[in-house]
């Protein structure tokens, strides 16, 4: 589980509940006590906004990073950015991972996780200007797409020194994708799980659950759970999520199913 | 020999009297009970049954490396076969016997309650703690049938070995899912 940790005023779910330090920290000790290996930290809101610079950016995340590493040495700190500046100075102070939600737009990004032996995410968008709203996209084959852009992210970051291990994809429903593609990439996330590199997928409440169901951000859990299952069921190895609890039991519940976890404790028929 | 197998508590346990602790050169028979929660294909994250399974495994462990199992189906076959970790020996001399008390012993057991389990499994706790193999063919098998007793069948086969217990250690007399569990060690005189 990598739950989503906002240093942000306007982010779509929380708007900016965790926006104050302390109420962001308090998020980090919450997700952690319920289980979650991974916090995934981010101070720029994924969609169009007021215009967040480097600077800015860094205020809002280096500091709490070196916070949350300090206080927590055991859990993995990823550090939601697309610019190389930002993403060096949060690993310098302790972050593992970056995640590159925006499909190497900074392609200096593979070479800061290569110098501080850091994991990276990369991720689809279909060639999207950072920070944008797809409009009139269209794909011939969304899934080829996915995996041809970021297996080829994947293997730059291979090429530029980053741990194979330390390497994921992600999909990205919703970036650069309408609804449709967003469901197609679900319905078709073993292809991708099938390219052999881990997949992390971020699904948490998105728009294209909204929109399947005609339900507002904050209605959207159970959509969201019906979606992580169906990525459980293909594979996925990383749920980047709002909602730690649910999302866990979700996926070990599908796991489970799939004979690829034991049940907790099976008892009934068998004593 | 011990005393006899009364209730759950007060028992001699594994850490307590040591495996070690019962002399004799004779051949050694292991009495298991018959859970399919023991068996790897049925495993749990957290194990239902772990302490049970560390007493089969030790008593296990006190045998000879080559053993015949007894019992009464496949499943006790399966069973046996996979705490060995091998398959059983035909032949040999020491003798793993997979058998368990009644399935009824509450509201909650599989077998939901009987009332008549409660005796019947007091004087089958009996006969094991006095090695009486006599007194457990003699078991009635009807109502054994009816409490979901496993084995019943077996202690007519340990008459005809001509078993001699000389010397008894009950591991483990437990009921925690409504069935009674023995794992019992018998040191035969021969």
């Amino acid at each position: 589980m990598m739950a989503i940790v906002n240093r942000t005023p306007d982010s779509f779910y929380d708007k900016g509940a965790t926006w104050a330090e302390d109420a962001a920290f308090q998020r980090v000790d919450l997700v952690v006590a319920q289980g979650a290996e991974m916090v995934d930290i981010g101070g720029i809101k994924a969609a169009p906004g007021v215009e967040i610079s480097a600077a800015e950016e860094k205020a809002r995340v280096v500091d709490f990073v070196a916070r949350v590493r300090e206080t927590h040495p055991g859990v993995v700190i990823s550090v939601d950015t697309w610019r190389a500046e930002v993403a060096d100075a949060a690993c310098v102070v302790g972050a593992d991972v970056i995640n590159d939600a925006w499909g190497g737009a900074d392609p200096e990004l593979v070479d800061v996780a290569a110098a501080h032996a850091a994991a990276i995410i990369c991720t689809h968008t279909g060639g999207v200007q950072v920070r944008t709203r797809p409009h009139r996209i269209e794909y011939d084959d969304v899934v080829a797409a996915a995996i041809a852009d970021t297996t080829a992210y994947a293997e730059r970051a291979l090429a530029a020194g980053v741990a194979r291990e330390s390497i994921v994809i992600d999909p990205a429903h919703d970036f650069g994708k309408n609804t449709f593609h967003s469901l197609e990439i679900t319905r078709r996330l073993s292809e991708m799980v099938d390219t052999g590199w881990p997949v992390l997928v971020s699904l948490s409440n998105k728009d294209f659950v909204g929109e399947s169901l005609d339900k507002p951000v904050g209605e959207r859990l159970l959509g969201t759970l019906a979606a992580t299952s169906v990525c459980a069921l293909a594979g996925a190895r990383i749920y980047r999520v709002h909602e730690v609890v649910e999302t866990r039991q979700t996926v070990d519940m599908v796991w489970t199913i799939a004979g690829r976890r034991p049940p907790t404790r099976a008892i009934r028929g068998l004593a | 020999m011990t005393a006899p197998v009364t209730g759950s508590h007060d028992l001699p346990r594994i850490a307590e009297i040591g495996l070690e602790a019962m002399p004799g050169t004779g051949r050694r028979v292991v009495i298991v009970p018959c859970v399919p929660a023991l068996l790897p294909e049925y495993a749990s994250v957290s194990d239902p049954v772990a302490d049970l399974r560390t007493a089969c495994v030790a008593a296990v462990a006190w045998l000879d490396s080559d053993v015949r199992v007894i019992a009464d189906d496949a499943l006790g076959e399966r069973v046996a076969e996979s705490l060995l970790g091998k398959a059983s020996t035909p032949g040999a001399t020491d003798l793993l016997v997979v058998a368990n008390g009644s399935a009824r012993r509450s509201e909650k057991a599989p077998g939901h309650l009987d009332e008549r389990a409660a005796a019947y499994d007091q004087q089958m706790g009996e006969l094991l703690a006095r090695g009486d193999v006599a007194g457990l063919s003699g078991l009635d098998p009807a109502l054994g049938r009816e409490l979901l007793v496993a084995g019943a069948g077996v202690w007519s086969t340990l008459v005809s070995e001509g078993i001699d217990v000389q010397s008894v250690t009950t591991d483990h007399a437990e009921d925690p899912f409504g069935v009674m569990y023995w794992v019992v060690r018998w040191q035969c005189a021969s």
